[in-house]
């Protein structure tokens, strides 16, 4: 662990974040610069497609080494990179304990749904690993799933996989990437409630990455939205909307949504 | 045909062959992810054996593994006798010549697995190690097959190294293609010939096995499409 300074007060922020990196290969001269930090139970981050939405999560994981950045988690530093600064400090991905589900679900081709679930168990007793397995295949209306191959699922069982893996790791946070994508209107929200009451119950804060308009504001505590790898707003859903109103709507027309431009106007 | 040498054949190939696996897992795995700028400067050596004439290689160890060098002679203290002219030199001759074979199927078979599983499997708490066992090595076993049956088959056709830093001694060091030669120089050419034929046939099943598999995986996959 860092020798760096640790606060934890009642109302701390669980993230802290200050993040610049510059893509050259992938995008030609894409830039994130985000400065932000998040104290509710369920954040969203809302913005088009290649905004920086992932790479932001993939930052904050540890799989994306910033060219400068201060990230913070539970008042823990993570990563420290600064400009000028002599600490430099990086935390490696495994260590940190963050849940990442990515919008592609990367489930193992090699083992069962259910071994896929077991695999952050590693090294525990094989009962309680069984247990946790199906509660938590179970949990993401997978249970019927669990001893079928990767390429016997369709895309949406694939992603319920992927979330009961990342939830077995006991992660201390959890960040999604637009993970119910692949799922019907139905399963989305019975899925989203189980995932939330989980998260909930063990007091882990989840930031959740959306292209939905409709879906980041019905469901976040706070909402960011963020635009070319910078944040345009944060606040509750109610404020970040009534005040930015003019620029959603040219975002969406920027990226077309069906039926989201529809909703927000009847709000 | 020669039973000694066959069988000291056979012994040469699949103690190098299991050494070259244990040695070329890690070279691979590391060569499939680093970004060190030595990357380029490895790889190129653990393909040297390729293009290099095995005489070349088999002088250097020659003159490197006897008593001209300091590292020659503390290996001839430690063994109580020279590396040279022994099966254990071969050995060492035939993994660094057959090293390219077994480095350069695992690189790529490594460098192949989706780095989105690997990401996957970092967030989930495996390490660089647990993730080459857990994920890796399991998603490469073409790959691990494929090393293993080219490194045995190229360390059964050798000549030139084995013949430079093994001598030619029955029992020791004589294997099947320095057999073959001697039968050659005796104008033995019948026994020459199914020595020969043996040698060819290895080889040609060695490498049918290896390309039917790949036939096989390639119907699977258009089976699915």
């Amino acid at each position: 662990m860092p020798d760096l300074p640790i606060s934890i007060a009642a109302n701390a922020p669980w993230l802290s974040a200050h993040i610049e990196h510059h893509f050259q290969r992938d995008r030609a001269g894409f830039t994130l610069h985000l400065d932000f930090t998040a104290s509710a139970q369920r954040t969203v981050v809302f913005g088009p497609s290649g905004s920086g939405k992932s790479s932001l999560l993939r930052a904050i994981a540890g799989l994306l080494q910033p060219d400068v950045a201060s990230i913070q988690l539970h008042g823990t530093v993570v990563c420290q990179n600064m400009r000028g600064r002599q600490q430099r400090f990086f935390l490696a991905p495994e260590k940190r304990r963050v849940g990442l589900v990515m919008q592609n679900p990367a489930v193992f081709p090699h083992l069962t749904a259910a071994r896929n679930v077991a695999f952050a168990l590693h090294g525990t007793e094989k009962s309680a690993q069984k247990e946790k397995t199906i509660r938590l295949l179970q949990l993401v209306e997978a249970d019927t799933l669990a001893d079928r191959w990767p390429r016997e699922l369709s895309g949406g069982q694939l992603q319920r996989v992927a979330i009961a893996r990342t939830l077995a790791a006991e992660p201390s946070v959890l960040l999604l990437d637009e993970p119910f994508a692949a799922l019907d209107a139905q399963s989305r929200q019975t899925i989203s409630q189980n995932v939330h009451a989980w998260a909930r119950e063990r007091q882990v804060p989840v930031l959740t990455v959306t292209h939905n308009l409709e879906e980041a504001f019905a469901a976040g505590e706070e909402v960011l939205t963020m635009e070319e790898g910078r944040i345009l707003a944060q606040g509750t859903p109610e404020q970040v909307l009534f005040e930015q109103r003019e620029q959603l709507l040219q975002m969406l027309h920027a990226t077309p949504s069906p039926g989201s431009v529809d909703n927000l106007r009847g709000k | 045909m020669d039973t000694v040498a066959l069988l000291l054949t056979l012994r040469l190939a699949l103690v190098t062959t299991a050494i070259l696996l244990v040695l070329a897992v890690p070279l691979a795995y590391w060569l499939a992810f680093t970004r060190s700028r030595w990357k380029t400067l490895i790889q190129a050596v653990c393909s040297l054996p390729i293009v290099l004439p095995p005489t070349v290689l088999g002088f250097y160890l020659l003159v490197g593994l006897g008593p001209s060098t300091a590292f020659g002679r503390a290996i001839t203290h430690v063994l109580g006798h020279p590396l040279a002219f022994s099966f254990a030199g071969l050995v060492v001759g035939s993994v660094l010549y057959s090293l390219p074979f077994a480095v350069q199927p695992l690189t790529s078979g490594f460098a192949a697995v989706d780095r989105s599983l690997l990401d996957a499997a970092t967030t989930l708490g495996s390490g660089r190690w647990d993730r080459m066992a857990r994920v890796v090595l399991p998603l490469s076993r073409g790959s691990l097959l494929t090393a293993g049956v080219l490194s045995f088959a190229h360390t059964v056709g050798e000549f030139g190294v084995v013949l430079m830093i093994g001598g030619n001694l029955p029992g020791a060091t004589r294997t099947l293609s320095i057999a073959l030669y001697d039968q050659v120089q005796d104008f033995q050419y019948a026994q020459a010939n199914r020595t020969a034929l043996f040698l060819l046939a290895i080889c040609l099943l060695a490498l049918m096995f290896l390309y039917s598999r790949g036939q096989r995986r390639d119907s699977r996959s258009s089976d699915l499409a």
